[in-house]
């Protein structure tokens, strides 16, 4: 693998005495793209705006390849950031928009290394020309940012960050501003781009398919303390409490007991699972992904329900179960009529053991389930907020 | 229905337009005017506006108001806009509490500010003086002046004040507007702040900083009340000399200065507000300049450009200050004297020539009434080198050691002074006056008004010209019309007599003899036919009738007042060389004979008096008529009947007070 680049060591930051971040430790790897993802409100921002330089950790420690950087300031780090909405220089045309920080930059002159000198205006243009070929903006130059989509505007913001080739990129939110398709599109280019210039990419968002589609590490964030660190796939498939497999995608949680490795008691009943390593008669929370649940007949059932809604969504049909007062998410090509009694049967392997946590019974039931989806369609309004939050 | 409506409404508007502009539109055309009336139009000229240009009291209180707005403007530019940058990183709660508390200075009454801080300044200095006192005691090797004055310095402080939250209030809009990521997006692309602010705060805060400097040198060059109270004596905005001027007489110079002015602020407010028109249309639109402005955009954002622009920024910022510094040290360097008379009381010509003669710059400062200066005076606000009050003003300063007395080694020309005017009764022993001028009080009238000759006092207190009398606005002057006509001495302390006199001043006003209580507004009233009679000074009649063919004048058989001005220095004034070189320069031959041509009062200069006949037959080429030159300088035998004003005591003072109080003037 890669070397270590950036380390969090022990960090904690309060604001007015409200603790934000709560002992973060952390390291990102050399040309990793690495995601924060949380709820707005997690710290997750704060994180990105420390290692950019905008603000200070109360204790711990910022290390940049091995080196303390907490008191360096943004514009001597190696670091460029992509800001919400962009924030691109109203006042200036694309091409200058590029340019600007080239020309900040000074560098030991060839003839006299203790002489610094600007970087020479041909190489300027060469490199935002170069820049704006990898953005795929030719021919924009002379244009003025408020001129531009939103789209186009995010990618100069890119290409404005990646100019002076630093060996890491925070992106904080950057495609929030944008719809649906667009978003959908920037984030294969957001790989793309990652991928050519071969640098370390740290990404905040709040959209958890966003960061299973271009992240290498997911950190997922809640009330100022990591949750859970590791791959798309770790973190889809061994959700490490009830917040993280709520978060990431679809997670029915359901109270049970170990009664012995790999076997687990709920509802009264024993299911066979992968998951060791608990104490005997351990109580526990059991993840249980919508789409690992086969509806059979209730004879041949593990456990028997009734229908109370059934959504058609395309490719499946959501359909909400009954057990016993507890709502279940059930993901199926299969259409049952809504009042019908039902059984279901779950394989070893659709079963996840977790031990209780803080988060144990605040999440995985659907009794609320509509309420749930408007909550995801409220995020760019959740964003806002934090932002106002930060500021106050 | 609707027809009507709209017609209606129409109206309406031209009336409300008409009533707003019509004001301002007749003093623009009548600045224009030939004669030196406001009324009558007799043909279009521009010789108001080129007298202008060659009145020096109206060319410096310019240059003072066009240096105090610019600096002002500068100062509360840079102040305010870092201010509003200040207030934009605070929290909101503390940011609406500041917010509200820059706004209250603009919408505080003027004169309440002003007043402020004149107390405030003045209450500094005294402090300061204590101050200078003491360590001027213990050590030497600085100097500090001890005795500061109002001046240039406060105007600019009062200004730079009122001015700063304008400023505020037009940058924290724009600041708020600002993506505020902008700073970190610089900051993180390799700036520090300070170069984050020069290359991305200045230039999208840059519209809000031009119309708050806008704003700011309007608000100045029109400040009027503010100024008035922390100028002091010897700095004078245009707004205030014109307020100077129009105690007089509104002539048409006025006219023509405050049309310039009216037209000035005009042009700015057309600029502020064409500026954010201008704003708002290419903040919707994609900005295209022009190719010549392109031309020239590319060429300044070259490098090349650049140093261009530096240079020239740099040059200009250099030639300001050293204007500035030039400028300033012009008057600080300068020998001053500050001279506080009345208005239109010197042939400004004489200040001209003793400027040239001796280098010395007079601050020429005027008063309303003798009561006004001494106010001034008290208050501290007033600080001049030479005052010229009347007689029993100057008893009274004697008696409370407010004047310093003179070096008459360097006043030669105090022995021109005619011996009938030396040692008068306010001065007995000459210490602290010169005579300055002196004249008599009488009845001016209009005979095409008035059928028979007037000879007595009666007339000012007569129903038959009721609603047509002019009565002085001012106690001393009004009681002693009334005390000669019932044959009192004007300088009686006895109560009873004094309450006589009031009881008739008091009836005549109830039955409706008065048409007002003025001062020089008599000018007008009686030269347009306004008014048919006003007491009034003998010098003063004499200028009326150059207007105004039908006036006459008579000093009463019961008797008058006569009196006298005369020149003194404060006590401890700090250009006292200079006061002497302009108190001995204003007793010359030659400039009582200027004085005495341009005032038609009497000089106390015994050689003046005797050659202004001839003088005048010289200077326009005919004759003095006799009778004219007897009102001006009034015979042995008049003055005999006259009285002049001694100072009272100080609880018939208050009894004037009280008497003046319950007419209700």
């Amino acid at each position: 693998m890669s070397k270590e680049l950036i380390r969090l060591r022990n960090i904690c930051m309060a604001f007015d005495d409200e603790l934000v971040l709560n002992n973060i430790n952390l390291y990102i790897n050399d040309k990793e793209f690495l995601t924060l993802l949380g709820p707005s409100g997690c710290g997750k921002t704060t994180t990105l705006r420390m290692i950019g330089g905008f603000t200070t950790p109360t204790s711990g420690d910022v290390l940049f390849d091995g080196v303390r950087i907490n008191d360096v300031p943004p514009h001597q780090r190696q670091i460029n950031t992509v800001f919400q909405k962009y924030a691109l220089f109203p006042h200036l045309n694309v091409f200058e928009n590029i340019a600007f920080g080239l020309r900040m930059q000074r560098r030991p002159a060839p003839s006299d290394p203790r002489k610094k000198v600007k970087i020479p205006e041909e190489e300027i243009r060469e490199r935002v020309l170069e820049m704006l070929e990898i953005i795929s903006l030719k021919g924009f130059e002379n244009r003025r940012p408020d001129a531009l989509s939103g789209g186009q505007q995010q990618r100069v913001a890119i290409a404005r960050a990646l100019v002076n080739k630093p060996k890491v990129l925070l992106l904080d939110e950057p495609l929030g501003a944008l719809d649906l398709k667009l978003r959908k599109d920037m984030q294969i280019e957001l790989k793309r781009i990652q991928q050519q210039v071969g640098i370390t990419f740290i990404y905040v968002t709040h959209d958890q398919e966003e960061a299973l589609t271009m992240s290498d590490t997911i950190v997922v964030m809640d009330k100022g303390s990591i949750q859970q660190i590791g791959t798309p796939e770790d973190i889809y498939n061994e959700p490490k409490n009830a917040f993280v497999a709520d978060f990431i995608g679809e997670s029915n949680i359901i109270d049970g007991v170990m009664v012995r490795d790999q076997l687990v008691q709920m509802y009264g009943r024993q299911f066979p699972c992968l998951d060791g390593g608990f104490g005997p008669g351990e109580p526990v929370d059991v993840v249980i992904r919508p789409e690992d649940i086969d509806i059979v007949p209730v004879e041949q059932g593990q456990l028997t329900g009734t229908v109370t809604s059934v959504t058609f969504k395309g490719m499946q049909y959501d359909i909400i179960v009954d057990f016993k007062g507890f709502k279940w998410l059930i993901q199926t090509t299969d259409h049952s009529p809504e009042g019908a009694r039902i059984g279901i049967k779950i394989d070893p392997d659709g079963i996840h053991v977790m031990k209780k946590s803080q988060y144990s019974g605040m999440f995985g039931d659907y009794s609320s389930f509509s309420d749930e989806y408007d909550e995801l369609d409220d995020a760019s309004l959740a964003l806002d907020e934090e932002e106002s939050g930060d500021e106050e | 229905m609707k027809r009507r409506y709209s017609a209606m409404s129409r109206v309406f508007t031209a009336l409300v337009f008409l009533f707003l502009y019509a004001p301002i539109l007749l003093l623009i055309v009548f600045s224009f005017n030939k004669g030196n009336s406001n009324t009558v139009w007799t043909g279009f000229s521009l010789d108001w506006y080129k007298s202008l240009f060659h009145n020096r009291l109206i060319m410096r209180s310019v240059y003072t108001t066009l240096l105090v707005s610019l600096l002002a403007t500068a100062i509360a530019t840079f102040a305010g806009t870092f201010a509003a940058i200040g207030f934009y990183s605070l929290r909101r709660r503390p940011r609406a509490v500041l917010n509200t508390v820059n706004s209250i200075p603009m919408m505080n009454a003027d004169i309440v500010t002003g007043v402020a801080m004149c107390l405030f300044f003045v209450a500094f200095f005294a402090f300061w003086s204590d101050f200078a006192v003491w360590f001027n005691g213990v050590q030497h090797m600085v100097t500090l002046p001890a005795r500061l004055t109002l001046g240039f310095g406060t105007l600019l402080i009062a200004h730079v004040t009122f001015n700063i939250p304008y400023v505020i209030l037009s940058v924290g809009p724009k600041l708020r507007q600002m993506d505020k990521n902008l700073v970190d997006a610089a900051q993180d692309l390799g700036c520090t702040w300070m170069q984050a602010f020069w290359k991305v705060i200045l230039p999208e805060i840059k519209p809000g900083i031009a119309s708050g400097a806008l704003t700011a040198f309007t608000m100045s060059v029109d400040d009027f009340i503010i100024s008035y109270f922390t100028a002091g004596s010897s700095s004078s905005t245009l707004a205030m000399t014109i307020y100077g001027m129009t105690k007089k007489r509104v002539t048409p110079e006025i006219n023509a200065i405050s049309t310039l002015l009216f037209v000035t602020v005009l042009l700015l407010l057309v600029i502020v507000n064409l500026r954010e028109a201008h704003m708002e249309r290419t903040g919707q639109q994609e900005r295209r300049p022009k190719p010549v402005l392109q031309r020239l955009t590319r060429f300044l954002d070259s490098p090349r450009g650049r140093w261009f622009r530096r240079g020239a920024a740099g040059v200009l910022t250099a030639a300001f200050l050293v204007t500035v510094i030039l400028l300033t040290s012009a008057t600080n360097a300068q020998p001053v004297v500050n001279v506080c008379s009345w208005g239109e009381y010197i042939d400004e010509d004489l200040i001209t020539q003793f400027e040239a003669e001796t280098g010395i710059l007079v601050n020429y400062q005027t008063a309303e009434s003798n009561e006004a200066l001494y106010s001034l005076l008290k208050s501290g606000a007033g600080d001049y080198d030479v005052i010229v009050p009347s007689d029993y003003m100057i008893s009274q300063l004697i008696e409370e050691d407010m004047l310093e007395e003179l070096d008459y080694g360097s006043i030669p020309n105090f022995s021109l002074v005619d011996s009938r005017f030396k040692n008068l009764p306010y001065d007995p022993e000459n210490r602290y006056t010169v005579p300055y001028a002196w004249g008599t009080v009488g009845i001016i009238y209009n005979t095409t008004m008035i059928g028979e000759p007037i000879t007595s006092w009666s007339a000012l207190f007569d129903d038959q010209y009721a609603g047509n009398v002019l009565m002085f606005r001012n106690s001393r002057d009004a009681m002693a019309t009334a005390l000669s006509y019932l044959g009192y001495s004007l300088n009686t302390t006895d109560p009873i007599q004094l309450r006589e006199a009031f009881e008739l001043l008091k009836d005549a006003k109830s039955r409706g003899v008065y048409q007002s209580f003025v001062m020089d507004e008599i000018f007008q009233k009686l030269e347009g036919g306004n008014a048919a009679i006003g007491a009034y000074y003998a010098g003063d009649y004499l200028t009326m009738l150059e207007n105004n063919e039908d006036l006459a004048f008579v000093v009463p058989e019961e008797g008058s007042n006569w009196f006298m001005d005369a020149m003194c220095v404060l006590k401890g004034a700090p250009h006292f060389d200079e006061a002497m070189a302009w108190i001995n320069f204003i007793a010359s031959t030659e400039a009582n004979l200027k004085n005495m041509d341009y005032l038609w009062y009497a000089s106390p200069n015994q050689e003046a008096l005797e050659q202004y006949p001839a003088y005048y037959e010289e200077l326009y080429g005919e004759p003095l008529d006799p009778e004219i030159y007897e009102i001006m300088a009034a015979p042995q035998e008049v003055l005999d009947r006259c009285e002049a004003y001694l100072v009272l005591p100080a609880s018939i003072r208050a009894l004037y007070n009280d008497l003046w109080t319950e007419l209700g003037i």
